[in-house]
């Protein structure tokens, strides 16, 4: 009987401690989504403020108007940039997943001499910060004219050039793919690239979907190289660019509010395709991360 | 349809490591040609260089008279079943089956003929439409075999197809093999690590063991007559029990004495022993579980032990015995005994067995190999 | 040391096995430098070797080849022409003719500019005639017009493009004479040579690998390769506004640039550099240890039994991967920016007066602590979401009667989380530590767009033309001394960069040879 009793009285205790644990829980999650949110939160509020402003304490508009939207597409190339970083993210997305696939799958799949050294080499290369090459770049593609106007350009080249370095995600996704696959289908008479393009692709839209994704959003993130090539010429900015420098020191007071604005245009469509996708970008980091 | 020939057939991984050595083997067109050994014994590695799938470090490979060794996988004209089945996630069965045939641009009522028989044989017709995925393991297991069929090819391999099989669609699918190379009739090669497959599939048997050939046979060769220990015990279940003890010569007649009782050899064994001249000596006696019986306490052939576990297996009870401070196995058919004995065949109850003078083999204490091959 | 075998080393307690291990690993590390040196030797006495046999092999090959190889040895494909592999001659045959085009038919050609760059010559220019003003010949009142020299970086580019057609030069003069020799054996056997449709068709074969590494290596090798090469030629010149190679060409110095570093003084470069380098590694392991805990936190917290809503909780967190990065940390960085909203809240709520607003007292970014602690802070913000997925995916792949028998066996929660779930994140996420703290060593976005590299440092003062600051990385740094052309000094960005290749690759090599997981490369095949 009493031993019966403290059963329960512990069974009841595990209960009671579980909900306190997860009202815990609950708090933390829900100051966690307050905080992560606020920044955006201030950011649509902000620029729907009419007028230019200065920050201040309070981030609900005095008055509510697409002023600033206005302005940003009547008064800047806001349209123009856009379509710079758009089109960049395009291209970017094609070359580098085509880069990347085509490296990682040889990696991953073939057995050829030098296999070994290539991937050491690659490795030791990706040692070195990547902005050094650009010193060099930078001044070659001056002469070729692929700087300021046309940086665009000459950074959908730099983006993909070397993009083959970073295999390592989509080779953890090919080195899962049992091997037998491609001997049954070597032994039923394909050649290797029908091998490769027969059986492997059709089985890779996750890796070859999560390259896509990843290739559009480098250059909407993209600061550091974009800033060197572009050297501040209007016609050839990203995004990023040109809003960091409406929020430089002098600028800051007229430009905060449609700095608000241009934020939300470029979040907005960004953020769409990145949810959308989303699946695949966790399927990527999850392996990635366990395949180094 | 072919003939195969292996001719010292090597394969060296990285600098040193020998995985198979000077394998020489001759298979006949339209012959059931089992490799089986323990794992990492080679078996795999010689069918996938008859396959194409590893290089060949040394020696050559010939199917019907040609040699294959540079040839890449898809022109040497052969079919194979992978262990894990291989078959393509992303293409139903008909496609999976069709593959091959859809390389060659084959016409499409061609294809469609050949895969609805080989679908047809294989009891998978109703399948035909559905992806891999939503089959069950025998059921891939058919097509992966149908798109093996398909091929009309010249040679037929097969890579351990039944080990990722549960032990009873096992037994069932290795029926259904028998059955199946009757209808298709060409030469196959078969690779597994289980005897009782290797036994009751194979026209002749290939024992390896670390990269080299023990012994190639048909069953009752291997299994009457194995040419090493090895092969003696890995064929045939539950494995010989071998002892070391000695062959004495004695008035014209061959006797052993394991554990103190004293059997006569007789039969083809003692005339074998006759014709080879071999006199008292050091051996290492093995006899098969199945050849021992139980034994009068007064018989000059009786051993005698202490049952140490009693395995009824139904037909037969499997007894575990310690003779003289050793394991030996022993297999009594449960018909041959009576109730009352049944019952007293328990933990520490100690027997007396015996075994015919015509079943034991010898082998030699320091070469392992039997003395009458 | 004695080393003791298992049933020895079980029978020691936590401590003693700890001290044992310690002392193993230290013992071991002079035979690890023995063992590399051997390697090392291994590898000169196989090179030495293989040029041997190279050597040897071409002149058999030249003794026994007939005319078509022998001539072959002096035009490129000839012998590939001779015996009908069309294709193969003609590339063999272009590729030569490319080669002495570039290097001795136009004009300032590789070979000149190969004699003329003086590479790593101390001492010496890179080119030899600066560009300058000249009187103009066509004017009348003695005008001058600018007359272009040698351009030092045009020069030093094109005689590194020079050294690396050499090679290659070399290399397939060796594979052309040696694909001559056979396909002489070949038609000797009386064998059929491989045609040129054979060698397209096994582009798509046995030499598929060929045809899907070319577009990615040429592009690592003119992208990657050569500009590294190039950069790091630069850290032994004097590359800098003053000598940029056009109006004042620049010169090798050496390892002056190098021994600079030596300075550990005070104002010293050496000291400058240490201070840098230290902030750099702290951030490095704040950064990415605080994200990883913290993340792996959250990800337990959501996927624990009976909470709900975790796809909203998720989704919360993923929204700020999703947009890009650059928007959410301006916008960040105001927020904590000396009259940014927090400063006016916290104002309005009178928990810091008016003049301390105004006397910008207030101000985060302005203070070293502060800023570093905020830089530290923001970025959890950016980083958690990143490692709650990833820790996600990975805390699902546990097997959940690992926790079942943890269950039984009696261990709390708190002992299962130490006991299961951390070692078996470690392990499996070993290699993404190693990546992500290599990350942040270089994480330029979030400091220059955060602090951007503020407060200055008035303890270091100019390093390299440009004012360091608190916060400053080694990769913020070096983009300051390159972005501004008229006080750029390229020698310093070299010579920076080499270092974090330094830093970035010795702590590779010591993760590597821990983690366990970055070896077992071939284990999923």
């Amino acid at each position: 009987m009493r031993n019966n009793k403290t059963n329960k009285q512990s069974l009841l205790g595990a209960r009671a401690s579980r909900n306190i644990s997860n009202t815990i829980i609950y708090i933390v999650l829900v100051a966690i989504t307050i905080l992560w949110l606020f920044p955006f939160l201030g950011i649509v509020l902000e620029s729907f403020e009419v007028g230019t402003k200065a920050m201040d304490s309070n981030l609900w508009p005095i008055k509510f108007g697409f002023d600033n939207y206005i302005r940003l597409f009547t008064e800047t190339k806001f349209l123009k940039w856009f379509g710079n970083t758009a089109f960049m993210g395009v291209c970017t997305a094609l070359l580098q997943t085509f880069f990347i696939l085509s490296m990682s799958y040889t990696l991953s799949r073939l057995r050829f001499k030098g296999r070994k050294g290539l991937m050491n080499m690659m490795l030791i290369l990706g040692m070195f910060p990547g902005f050094l090459t650009l010193i060099l770049i930078k001044k070659v593609f001056h002469d070729l004219g692929l700087t300021e106007a046309m940086a665009p350009v000459g950074l959908i080249i730099v983006y993909c050039a070397s993009s083959g370095m970073g295999y390592y995600v989509s080779k953890g996704f090919f080195d899962t793919i049992s091997k037998s696959l491609d001997e049954a289908a070597r032994v039923d008479g394909a050649t290797r690239w029908q091998v490769f393009y027969k059986v492997i692709m059709p089985l890779s839209k996750p890796i070859i979907i999560y390259s896509i994704l990843m290739g559009f959003m480098a250059p909407w993130g993209d600061f550091m190289m974009a800033k060197y090539l572009i050297n501040a010429n209007p016609d050839g900015m990203n995004v990023a660019v040109m809003m960091q420098t409406w929020l430089s020191k002098g600028l800051l007071n007229d430009n905060y509010t449609m700095f608000c604005a241009a934020a939300v245009m470029v979040a907005v469509p960004v953020t769409a395709v990145f949810l959308a996708l989303q699946k695949y970008y966790v399927e990527g980091v999850t392996g990635g991360a366990v395949k180094g | 349809m072919a003939s195969v020939k292996l001719t010292n057939v090597k394969k060296i991984y990285g600098k040193n490591t020998l995985a198979v050595d000077n394998f020489n083997l001759d298979i006949a067109d339209k012959e059931f040609i089992v490799f089986v050994g323990p794992s990492g014994c080679g078996k795999s590695t010689t069918l996938r260089m008859i396959a194409g799938l590893e290089d060949i470090s040394g020696g050559t490979v010939e199917i019907d008279g040609v040699v294959v060794n540079d040839l890449q996988p898809r022109d040497r004209d052969i079919a194979m079943v992978f262990q894990n089945y291989a078959l393509y996630p992303h293409l139903t069965v008909f496609e999976n089956m069709a593959f091959s045939l859809r390389l060659k641009k084959v016409p499409q009522d061609e294809v469609y003929k050949k895969v609805t028989e080989a679908a047809e044989i294989l009891g998978i017709t109703e399948y035909l439409t559905r992806k891999p995925r939503a089959l069950s393991g025998g059921q891939r297991q058919r097509v992966a075999i149908g798109r093996a069929m398909v091929r009309d090819s010249k040679v037929f391999l097969m890579d351990e197809p039944l080990s990722n099989l549960d032990a009873k669609l096992r037994n069932q699918m290795r029926a259904e093999i028998i059955l199946l190379r009757k209808k298709i009739d060409t030469t196959f090669i078969y690779v597994t690590h289980d005897q009782t497959e290797a036994m009751t599939l194979g026209d002749r048997i290939v024992i390896m063991k670390d990269g080299i050939i023990q012994q190639v046979g048909t069953p009752t060769e291997v299994f009457d007559m194995p040419c090493n220990l090895f092969v003696a015990e890995f064929i045939g279940a539950p494995k010989m029990n071998t002892f070391k003890t000695e062959l004495v010569f004695q008035g014209g007649k061959h006797y052993v004495t394991p554990y103190g009782a004293k059997i006569e050899v007789n039969g083809d064994k003692a005339l074998a022993l006759k014709e080879k001249g071999i006199e008292s000596r050091e051996i290492i006696l093995g006899v098969r579980p199945e050849h021992f019986v139980l034994a009068d306490p007064k018989d000059p052939g009786a051993i005698k032990c202490e049952i140490l576990v009693n395995e009824m297996m139904g037909s037969e009870l499997h007894l575990h015995v310690l003779a003289d401070g050793e394991k030996l196995i022993v297999r009594i058919p449960t018909v041959s005994l009576t109730d009352d004995q049944r019952r007293s065949l328990v933990q520490g109850t100690t027997i007396y067995v015996t075994f015919e003078g015509k079943v034991m083999h010898f082998f030699d204490e320091e070469t392992q190999t039997n003395l009458l091959v | 040391m004695k080393k003791l075998n298992d049933l020895e080393y079980l029978k020691l307690s936590k401590f003693k096995a700890f001290l044992y291990n310690l002392r193993l690993f230290f013992s071991s590390i002079p035979d690890w430098f023995g063992k590399l040196g051997l390697r090392i030797w291994a590898l000169i006495k196989i090179c030495v070797f293989a040029i041997r046999d190279e050597l040897t092999d071409i002149g058999k090959t030249f003794v026994k080849g007939n005319w078509a190889v022998k001539l072959s040895f002096l035009i490129f494909g000839f012998g590939n022409l001779y015996y009908g592999q069309i294709m193969r001659g003609v590339l063999f045959l272009l590729f030569e003719i490319t080669f002495i085009v570039y290097m001795f038919v136009i004009p300032e050609g590789g070979w000149h500019d190969l004699k003329i760059a003086h590479i790593l010559q101390t001492g010496k220019n890179v080119g030899e005639n600066s560009g300058m003003m000249v009187p103009d010949p066509n004017s009348k009142y003695g005008a001058e017009i600018w007359q272009d020299g040698d351009e030092s970086t045009r020069v030093l580019l094109w005689a590194l493009l020079a050294l690396i057609f050499i090679v290659a030069f070399i290399y397939t003069w060796r594979m052309q004479v040696k694909q001559c020799r056979i396909c002489m054996d070949i038609t000797a056997q009386g064998k059929k040579i491989k045609s040129g449709k054979d060698d397209l068709k096994s582009l798509l074969d046995d030499q598929f690998h060929k045809m899907l590494l070319a577009p990615s290596l040429i592009g690592i090798l003119a992208f990657t390769v050569l500009p590294t090469i190039f950069m790091m030629l630069i850290a032994f010149t004097n590359f800098d506004a003053n000598h940029d190679g056009f109006k004042n060409l620049y010169s090798w110095v050496g390892f002056e640039n190098f021994s600079n570093l030596g300075d550990v003084g005070q104002g010293g470069l050496g000291a400058a550099f240490g201070k840098v380098l230290s902030w750099n590694l702290i951030w490095a392991f704040f950064a990415t240890f605080s994200n990883y805990f913290l993340g792996m936190m959250v990800a337990i917290m959501i996927n624990k039994k009976g909470i709900k809503l975790k796809k909203f909780w998720r989704t919360v967190l993923v929204m700020t991967i999703a947009i890009p990065q650059f928007v959410s940390l301006l916008y960040v960085s105001k927020m904590f920016a000396s009259d940014g909203i927090v400063g006016r809240l916290l104002l309005d709520w009178n928990f810091i007066p008016q003049s301390m607003l105004d006397a910008r007292q207030w101000g985060l970014w302005d203070n070293p602590v502060t800023a570093k602690i905020l830089l530290i802070v923001i970025n959890i913000w950016i980083g958690i979401p990143y490692v709650m997925l990833m820790a996600t995916g990975i805390l699902m792949n546990i097997p959940a009667d690992l926790y079942e028998s943890a269950r039984i066996d009696g261990a709390s929660s708190v002992q299962q989380f130490t006991k299961i779930t951390l070692p078996y994140m470690l392990f499996v996420t070993g290699p993404y530590l190693l990546t992500s703290f290599i990350g942040n060593l270089n994480n330029f976005n979030v400091i220059y767009l955060l602090s951007g590299g503020g407060p200055p440092n008035s303890s270091i003062g100019m390093v390299g033309g440009v004012e360091v600051g608190h916060t400053d990385l080694l990769i913020t740094l070096m983009y300051k001394m390159t972005a501004d052309s008229a006080t750029s000094q390229y020698y310093m960005a070299s010579v920076i960069g080499i270092l974090m290749f330094l830093v970035v690759s010795v702590l590779s090599l010591i993760v590597y040879n821990i983690i366990p997981s970055t070896k077992n490369e071939e284990d999923f095949g």
